[in-house]
């Protein structure tokens, strides 16, 4: 009889909600959020497609065409060897985003074991762990990421690594906050006093409670990850030339800023258009995912 | 004479905080029967919780030894501690926090059953709709979550989940008291049928001490870490002893007009447990309190069959 | 008759009120046709469960329902024969704090951390009895000890006070500008029993040596028999069932007053077994048509879920708004 009045009460109750589609409604709602989001695929698709979309290849050199001004040609104009620069510029939003997500992805998942460790055992080991990063986050970002390449040497990779470790203390502190703040909820209790290991309720229960601010730092992370590569590659400790990277780019256009600008306008926007358009898309995420700022 | 399922012998919880030490729980015995259903109140931080997570071994003893089946399990470790959990559970207060707000109904009360490995994938969801129907759950949201849910479901839901490894004794963390009149009286009525029906022993904690009464048979009254009064549920109303109880019984505000008890008002508030009084440790607030309480403790001793007090005063 | 009865020592008097708020694009029924008289120095317990309106209520009399999502939407307040819902929010800040006063669940979140507690009751007087901040001061010492709380205490900042003494803390704050109405929600939830039998008794003390009319919002029976005079039964944002502690405790008409007394396990009687109410509290956004109690009623009729009940006086006290209550009550005499 009680069961059948509960089933009863249930038509009258309201509409359930999924928490995820009511964040991704949110966001439609944010319209800079979704400017920012329409300028992130834009880029990610001529990255995809930069064969399909380059006129020229990355390198091809034309001798008889040097700091041409745009034309129907060279749609963007060409650098001091003759190159395309929107080839150039298609190309390089490659190593762009493969470097903020790749640099992304190595903190996040560095900075995020560092802190679900730190927050879910506490004592010692936090200390330790938090110290550690403290230590890191002490140090200037870029400057630790120029030490850390003037060490391994310039290489892409070398620069995703220096530029992963760099942010991973921000990651940490993160995790280990959100960690905090769940790990003595009683659905934790409960899932130790049912028998569950450790390693199965940090993951099984912690970390998906914890995705909201992981992704909404890893959002903004790739941006401040193109932006110190590209601040790499400028003062030449990034990629070397020739590789299309638009910091070195920038660099390489410096000498030519008066009598052909388009060599440094060009990879300039870019850096801005895709660090805007990330961190735009990061803030509507982050007001879609917490409750708290929604009216 | 009743079968005794656990002993508690002198337990004690020190938590660190700070340079200072929280005696949260200090030096607390107890026998729970088999079948029954033992009331454990007192106010907040008087480490009635604590104690109940100790006899489970949801926190660890800081010193003392809790007794299940022949031994104590203060001491276990790795499978003899996962084969503990399928006998004892935990229902905790807050319907709201004590469900993971990612996990589906089905989910949550499933997860024991796959943890101890009980069900094979096809039975156990058939088990978990079996619970689900046990506590008054429509099936049909097995695929549901906590948040749409309202309060009383959800607390069913924390019962189905410690009801899924079949224990056989349960501790029952202030189940109703987040809970409106309406839906705790639901709730009281499940707790009490499922005992019937599976022979369940409950530790039942609680400030409420109208609802510990309606339920226990026996109640241990608790203050600043330790228990003060033990006795038969009718005994310890008819008679209390301990001066603490007798203020607490006094100040329950009871829902009936006319004749009422004179009421024994306290002064001031329950000392901190990082620095507890010697002594009797409710003398600062004891009306009779006189130099011996001040300065010998006084232990819990029978007074009469099954009624234990720990007060010099009580002949 | 009746009516001069009323306007005699009248202090409050809430007239077929309706109030609306939109949450998450839907229209919630949060209070639907209340009335309500308050008289000068008499207490009323506001009973219900959570979602029943009372929070709602007590928020509209002092016009503090957050605009634009909540709405006044019909009835009036009057206030000493004020109307507040035409008042001017200039006017209802002198309301506020001087005539009625209110009192939180949660004593930490209406306590200023940075400021001394002496300091918080002296603006309070300062700024509505027109007084000098040292004249201020003293007075506000006078009313902490009104409140059993040394006046040296006035130095001390609030985290330095228990939640009892918090609560004490408020209380002297209410009381500090000598206001006509005071209103408590939930005044004693967050305290421990001992704990709150010392705020019920000074409360119970305050109001006989003061004469201040109060409501007081709780869900326990238990503490409405002790400290008030009358009580409304709340549900689903109308008042089922008024009158005087003897009219609810003694005859209690209404089958959900009847449901909530059944529902408390009860320290003076051994009843195995509890009867709840059935079912759950209706989405006040969607209520049902008729009596909003009918779905979860043992006695509702078809009328009931057609016709939504008026409050009609069973005895110059005693109102009941249920369409069956002759019944009841005649079945209840046979019993």
């Amino acid at each position: 009889m009680l069961h059948s009045s509960t089933a009863a009460g249930a038509e009258a109750r309201p509409k359930a909600k999924n928490p995820l589609l009511d964040a991704w409604h949110g966001l439609l709602k944010n319209r800079m959020a979704v400017v920012g989001a329409a300028v992130l695929l834009f880029f990610i698709l001529i990255a995809l497609f930069a064969e399909q979309i380059a006129p020229y290849p990355a390198d091809e050199q034309n001798w008889e065409h040097i700091l041409e001004a745009p034309s129907a040609a060279y749609p963007l104009g060409t650098d001091s060897y003759g190159r395309c620069v929107f080839s150039r510029i298609v190309y390089g939003s490659r190593i762009s985003l493969l470097v903020g997500f790749i640099a992304v992805a190595f903190s996040a998942i560095g900075g995020g074991i560092i802190g679900a460790c730190a927050g879910y055992f506490r004592g010692p080991l936090d200390n330790v762990l938090m110290r550690l990063m403290d230590v890191l986050l002490a140090i200037p970002s870029i400057l630790l990421a120029i030490a850390i390449v003037n060490i391994l040497g310039p290489s892409l990779f070398n620069v995703m690594v220096a530029v992963g470790l760099s942010s991973m203390p921000s990651f940490a502190r993160i995790v280990r906050a959100a960690v905090l703040s769940i790990r003595d909820s009683e659905f934790i209790e409960s899932a130790v006093a049912i028998g569950d290991s450790t390693p199965a309720i940090i993951l099984h229960n912690i970390l998906p409670n914890c995705m909201a601010p992981i992704i909404v730092q890893a959002t903004l992370g790739v941006a401040s990850a193109i932006l110190s590569a590209a601040s790499l590659s400028f003062l030449g400790l990034g990629l070397q030339p020739p590789s299309p990277e638009w910091g070195a780019m920038l660099s390489e256009g410096r000498a030519y800023i008066y009598n052909a600008p388009w060599l440094t306008i060009c990879p300039g926007v870019s850096i801005v258009l895709i660090v805007l358009s990330l961190n735009l898309f990061g803030d509507g995420l982050r007001d879609a995912l917490d409750p708290k700022l929604k009216q | 004479m009743q079968e005794t399922i656990l002993s508690v012998r002198d337990i004690r919880k020190y938590f660190p905080s700070g340079s200072q030490v929280v005696k949260a729980v200090d030096g607390v015995s107890f026998d729970v029967y088999r079948g029954e259903t033992l009331g454990l109140v007192g106010e907040s931080g008087c480490g009635k919780s604590t104690t109940g997570r100790m006899t489970i071994r949801l926190l660890d003893v800081t010193s003392g030894s809790v007794l299940y089946g022949g031994q104590d399990i203060a001491t276990l470790k790795g499978a003899d501690l996962r084969a503990l959990r399928c006998h004892m559970q935990i229902i905790f207060q807050d319907p709201f926090s004590s469900l993971d707000p990612r996990k589906t109904i089905g989910d949550t009360i499933g997860r024991p059953l796959k943890v101890h490995r009980l069900a094979g994938r096809h039975e156990r969801f058939e088990r978990v709709l079996e619970l689900m129907e046990r506590v008054g759950l429509d099936p049909n949201w097995v695929n549901k979550y906590p948040h749409e849910l309202d309060g009383g479901r959800r607390q069913r839901v924390g019962i189905a989940r410690a009801l899924a490894v079949n224990p056989e004794y349960i501790v029952c963390d202030e189940p109703v008291s987040a809970l409106d009149v309406s839906i705790q009286a639901q709730v009281l009525n499940l707790l009490q049928d499922l005992q019937q029906e599976m022979g369940l022993t409950y530790l039942f904690i609680s400030h409420d001490l109208s609802v510990v009464k309606h339920l226990s048979n026996r109640i241990a009254v608790m203050y600043l870490g330790k228990i003060v009064e033990l006795a038969r549920s009718e005994d310890l109303f008819a008679s209390p002893a301990h001066p603490y109880t007798q203020a607490l019984l006094s100040a329950i505000p009871i829902p009936s007009i006319g004749k009422k008890p004179q009421r024994i008002l306290l002064q001031g508030d329950v000392p901190s447990p990082k620095n507890p009084p010697s002594g009797c440790r409710f003398h600062t607030r004891c009306p009779y309190a006189t130099e011996r309480c001040r300065s010998e403790e006084p232990c819990l001793r029978e007074v009469q069959e099954g009624h234990h007090v720990a007060c010099h005063l009580v002949k | 008759m009746e009516k001069t009865d009323i306007q005699e020592n009248n202090l409050l008097q809430i007239e077929d009120l309706h109030i609306h708020y939109m949450s998450e694009g839907r229209e919630i029924h949060a209070v639907n046709g209340v009335t309500l008289h308050v008289n000068e120095g008499e207490t009323i317990g506001l009973v219900g469960e959570t979602g029943a309106g009372k929070t709602t209520l007590a928020l509209s009399i002092m016009k503090l329902i957050q605009k634009p999502a909540g709405r006044y939407a019909g009835g009036r307040i009057l206030f000493g024969g004020e109307d507040l819902l035409s008042a001017s929010e200039n006017r209802m800040h002198h309301i506020r704090g001087n005539q009625i006063a209110m009192i939180f669940q949660d004593p930490m979140t209406s306590l200023n951390p940075v400021y001394t507690v002496g300091d918080q009751i002296a603006e309070v007087i300062a700024l509505h009895g027109h007084m000098h901040a040292k004249q201020a001061l003293e007075r506000a010492g006078d009313t902490l000890e009104m409140v059993g709380i040394p006046r040296e205490r006035a130095n001390e900042y609030p985290h330095q006070f228990s939640g009892g003494m918090k609560q004490r803390v408020c209380i002297a704050m209410a009381l500090a500008a000598n206001p006509q109405l005071i209103i408590a929600d939930e005044p004693t939830t967050a305290l421990d029993v001992t704990i709150q039998a010392q705020v019920l008794d000074l409360m119970g003390k305050l109001k006989r040596e003061l004469n201040t009319a109060m409501i007081l919002i709780t869900h326990d029976l238990g503490i409405v028999s002790e400290v008030c005079d009358k009580v409304a039964i709340m549900y689903a944002g109308r008042i089922l069932e008024f009158g005087t502690l003897e009219d609810i405790y003694l005859h209690p008409t209404h089958p959900y007053t009847l449901g909530l007394f059944n529902s408390i396990p009860k320290l003076d009687q051994k009843i195995s077994r509890l009867t709840p109410i059935k079912g759950l509290m209706p989405d006040p956004a969607n209520l049902p048509e008729g009596c909003a109690f009918a779905p979860r009623c043992d006695y509702a009729c078809p009328a009931c879920t057609k016709t939504c009940p008026p409050g009609e006086a069973i005895s110059p006290t005693h109102t009941v708004a249920c369409l069956r209550h002759r019944e009841l009550a005649s079945e209840a005499g046979r019993n």
